[in-house]
């Protein structure tokens, strides 16, 4: 610590109580303010807790909690935001709408199928990746592998959707390109379809997956892979008795991150999905832009998909992790 | 014993990760590469290049002022996202905390819940307190977003940091406050600068918390996100190409100096 010789030296000369500082936190110090202040609360013991626990518990309580607590208030609520001359009471209907409405059902059950699939899709692509750059490749090479894999990500998510739309759209790149060679005649039309949003969904959310594959692939010693074909292992039964279960980790916090990330995706599917593809936040969405009185229906729906995102995500934990939330 | 791995699954694996990063950069490559296309729609060759679009583009003044407002909001959010991510690490890893766990996991909260939710769980929750839509609630948004990110690069460098600094601190004389500006913020310096990074791109990207919370000002993302629904044209795809080499640059930057910080 190159830094040691100046702290010590600024300390015991505070000791000393010499005010002999040119550094400005030295000065502050030794202020009459700080020391009747600042400095005094450090010293006792109900002051330091508070110094150290209040900035964070505050926020933690008002603006982590409180938004879900109050979006879960005013979904029992009869009318919000409150009008004139409307009386506000509790109910339970803004829940029962979405059980008695089939228009609603729907949109969350292919929420949670695309989210699926696009979450296994995502792994199958991603696992041979992580493992390319986790095991094969030479431990020097590895952060530049990995970088190479990151570039994309810092694009955005509206960027990167959009070089999606210029690669299927009608009179986008592949279409072009098989019309040019005389494959096809007319356009094959894939954007707005359940295609272009799964392509777009993978391509959007395989970093999640990389990273904690990665890590936990990285981990598993290669003696295990070495013995394992000593004793005569294939790479299949390599593979599927030592990598897979070793890694299963990486694979539990991934699938749960894009799994959780795919279900919350907005303005994707708004751009990539057509009238076939509406999604549930697009659902939510329209609850509160126009008709404000829905605020309940809305704040009910949302949490009824967070809760049932939340179960989904924790049932694969415990299927595939054995223990609960150990990754995340 | 390295050479009873065989060599078929690894070259395999090998064309695979080749084929992933064309499959991750060819719909970039393309994009940039047509916005330097004189013609309005996607056609090979390119044929006449030309930088007409970035001219279009930077002289577009919708454009100019999301950026603005986008780097302003970046800026507000992430040095208030630093902030109490820090404080808030430093209260985890605080001796004779009791609830550390709880904590722990109320931290990371916002980071698990899907970003639509949260978006609009905000939206209720500034109306509840009488905020009103706009800058100051976007910037409440995006740090509520990037605190746990904070938090957790925090605690990595904190868990690794050697207890003896700040007692050695402690020691000569310097009390809670001193011994954190003087010794743990500096330690922590490289992971929270990365963090930092991390932040700004994380706001200059977010739409949907922008989309709840925001008002009439477009950020750079809402500017995006309207174009792009009129349809493709090349002005987006010069103004997209600029937003990505920018970022791409710094998030570059930032991957290279956290790397540096680690291994020294």
């Amino acid at each position: 610590m190159v830094n040691s010789n100046t702290i010590a030296g600024d300390a015991a000369g505070r000791s000393a109580s010499i005010p002999k500082y040119s550094t400005g936190i030295a000065r502050i110090v030794n202020s009459a303010i700080y020391r009747h202040t600042l400095g005094a609360a450090v010293e006792s013991p109900i002051g330091r807790v508070i110094l150290l626990a209040g900035v964070p518990l505050i926020w933690l309580i008002m603006l982590h909690i409180g938004p879900i607590y109050q979006m879960l208030k005013i979904s029992l609520l009869s009318h919000y935001p409150v009008q004139p001359g409307v009386e506000s009471h509790f109910t339970l209907d803004n829940y029962a709408i979405f059980f008695r409405e089939s228009l609603y059902f729907t949109p969350l059950i292919k929420s949670f199928i695309f989210a699926t699939a696009a979450t296994a899709a995502t792994l199958v692509v991603v696992y041979p990746v992580a493992y390319y750059v986790a095991k094969i490749v030479k431990p020097e090479g590895r952060s530049k592998a990995l970088l190479l894999l990151l570039v994309p990500f810092w694009a955005g998510e509206l960027i990167r959707t959009f070089s999606v739309i210029m690669l299927l759209a009608n009179r986008g790149a592949v279409n072009v390109l098989l019309r040019e060679i005389g494959l096809i005649d007319r356009p094959i039309p894939m954007l707005y379809t359940s295609f272009s949003l799964g392509f777009g969904l993978v391509y959007l959310i395989c970093l999640y997956m990389l990273l904690p594959l990665y890590s936990a692939i990285e981990k598993i010693p290669g003696q295990y892979l070495d013995a394992a074909a000593d004793l005569g292992a294939g790479p299949f039964t390599r593979f599927r008795r030592i990598i897979l279960p070793l890694s299963k980790d990486g694979i539990v916090s991934g699938c749960s991150l894009v799994f959780l990330t795919c279900i919350g995706v907005f303005a994707t599917p708004m751009l990539l999905g057509g009238p076939n593809t509406v999604m549930f936040p697009e659902t939510i969405s329209g609850f509160f832009h126009g008709a404000s009185d829905k605020w309940p229906v809305g704040a009910a729906f949302a949490l009824i998909m967070l809760v049932t995102a939340l179960i989904a995500a924790g049932i694969f934990m415990r299927l595939v992790g054995g223990k609960k939330g150990s990754a995340i | 014993m390295r050479n009873m791995v065989s060599d078929a699954p690894r070259t395999t694996l090998t064309a695979f990760y080749w084929a992933f990063i064309l499959y991750l950069l060819l719909p970039l490559t393309l994009m940039m590469a047509m916005s330097f296309k004189d013609a309005n729609f996607v056609a090979f060759p390119i044929g006449d290049w030309t930088l007409d679009w970035y001219a279009k583009v930077m002289q577009d003044k919708q454009f100019l002022e999301a950026c603005l407002y986008s780097i302003m909001i970046a800026a507000a959010s992430t040095l208030a996202a630093t902030t109490l991510g820090t404080w808030i690490a430093m209260l985890i890893v605080a001796d004779g905390i009791r609830g550390r766990t709880i904590i722990f996991a109320l931290a990371c909260l916002p980071a698990v819940v899907p970003g639509m939710i949260s978006a609009i769980s905000l939206r209720i929750f500034i109306s509840t307190i009488d905020m009103p839509t706009g800058t100051a609630a976007i910037i409440l948004g995006h740090t509520v977003h990037a605190v746990p990110f904070v938090v957790v690069m925090a605690l990595t460098r904190l868990r690794s940091m050697p207890r003896n600094l700040v007692d050695a601190a402690r020691d000569l004389g310097a009390d809670g406050v001193v011994a954190f500006f003087r010794v743990t913020l500096p330690y922590l310096g490289p992971a929270l600068f990365g963090g930092m990074i991390f932040c700004v791109l994380l706001s200059i990207d977010d739409f949907v918390r922008t989309f709840f919370l925001g008002g009439y000002r477009p950020t750079l993302p809402m500017l995006i996100f309207a174009k792009v629904q009129g349809g493709m044209s090349p002005e987006i795809n010069a103004m997209a190409t600029i937003v990505l080499v920018v970022t791409a640059a710094v998030g570059l930057y930032a991957e290279f100096i956290t790397r540096r910080a680690r291994t020294r």
